[in-house]
């Protein structure tokens, strides 16, 4: 290939230094683009759990961009090496949260893991989110079955949004709230939920903005964010829960 | 019209609350609700359950006539919620009760039950 049109390569290190020295979020973009297909293969020793595999990939990218975030430069290891046990330990974290609380059948199990690409397909080929009988037509049970899997789904530990820190160092993303905002004492505005929403990690308080403000529906938000629909509808229970806790 | 009212009296608390998402679910599916119309619906009940305070039970009255879902959850005996949601018009920016109600139903009020007590009504219309 002619020199002119190769495109010059710059390091994970260089691009590492430009983020952190420099704020450069392009840089940050550029990193996390370029090691997605290490979350994704990662991902991939978890499928057959009762998730989704590209649920459990944005975990991953959770983990990645943790691991992009506090990289420290005078490290003398690769990020991808960094990353990985941040990577592995998010998706671990989040699968021990899950937890399935209560004992779960493996049938609805697995038939949980198979709603939401059901429901981005049905979305796309009908033109409008699916009813529950129209998933359960395409996936050849009943409404029913499909009611309780998806309950299964919500089945999210409820502790697990307030436990805070957790054994392995690994930290709760509830834990990235800001502890700038302190104004918890007006907590007479019970249903207020302003001042926690400003000390929300900010790809939560995006995800709301645009729900809540621009009224995007949870389709349009996945798509504008690149995620599942129902990995948008547990993004806002776990923020608006996470908000709540810090009120009370 | 009304051609149908369900009601469920459950405890109030995160234990019960998958049993009114369930009724909730059986009873969108068969209007034909789609998933996200039924999620946010959902979500309203939900956050009313968690705003009612410690009472120890809830009452919720699902009328169900051709084309909607009308909710009513109660009592609720915190006044607070009255409060959130007759209040001024949240502000830019503000995630209130009242906003969150407004973006995932069609309406909602607050009506006081024979009993005198506050009960928050929700709607919800089928679509399609």
């Amino acid at each position: 290939m002619p020199s002119s049109t190769r495109r010059s390569f710059v390091s994970d290190r260089e691009l590492l230094r430009r983020y952190h020295e420099q704020g450069d979020r392009h840089a940050r973009d550029e990193l996390i683009e370029r090691h997605l297909p290490l979350v994704r293969a990662l991902a991939r020793r978890y499928v057959g759990r009762g998730e989704a595999l590209d649920d459990i990939e944005q975990v991953g990218a959770i983990g990645l961009i943790k691991a992009i975030d506090r990289y420290e430069l005078s490290r003398n290891v690769a990020l991808a090496t960094y990353a990985t046990p941040n990577v592995l330990g998010e998706i671990k974290r989040h699968f021990r949260d899950k937890g399935w609380a209560i004992r779960i059948p493996r049938g609805l199990q697995e038939l949980n893991a198979k709603l939401s690409p059901t429901i981005e397909r049905l979305t796309r080929d009908l033109g409008h989110s699916p009813s529950i009988p129209e998933i359960a037509a395409d996936l050849d049970t009943t409404p029913e079955q499909v009611l309780e899997a998806l309950e299964a789904g919500s089945a999210y530990s409820p502790v697990s949004l307030s436990v805070g820190s957790t054994s392995d160092g690994e930290i709760d993303p509830m834990d990235t709230l800001g502890a700038e905002d302190e104004e918890y004492e007006r907590s007479e505005q019970r249903a207020t939920l302003a001042p926690a929403l400003a000390a929300l990690a900010s790809r939560e308080r995006e995800i709301l903005r645009m729900r809540f403000e621009e009224g995007l529906t949870q389709t349009q938000i996945a798509q504008e964010i690149g995620v599942s629909q129902m990995h948008v509808s547990r993004l806002i229970r776990k923020s608006l829960a996470g908000m709540r806790t810090r009120l009370s | 019209m009304v051609a149908d009212r369900i009601e469920l009296v459950a405890p109030l608390g995160a234990p019960w609350e998958p049993v009114v998402r369930l009724v909730l679910g059986g009873i969108a599916g068969r209007m034909n609700f789609g998933f996200e119309e039924l999620d946010d619906l959902q979500l309203a009940v939900e956050r009313l359950l968690l705003e009612a305070g410690s009472q120890d039970t809830i009452r919720l009255v699902f009328d169900v006539t051709d084309r909607a879902i009308r909710t009513h959850v109660g009592p609720l005996r915190e006044t607070a919620i009255a409060d959130a949601l007759q209040g001024p018009e949240p502000s830019p920016g503000d995630l209130t009760l009242r906003r969150i109600l407004e973006t995932v139903v069609d309406s909602f009020g607050l009506e006081l039950s024979d009993s005198g007590e506050l009960v928050v009504r929700l709607e919800k219309v089928v679509r399609r």
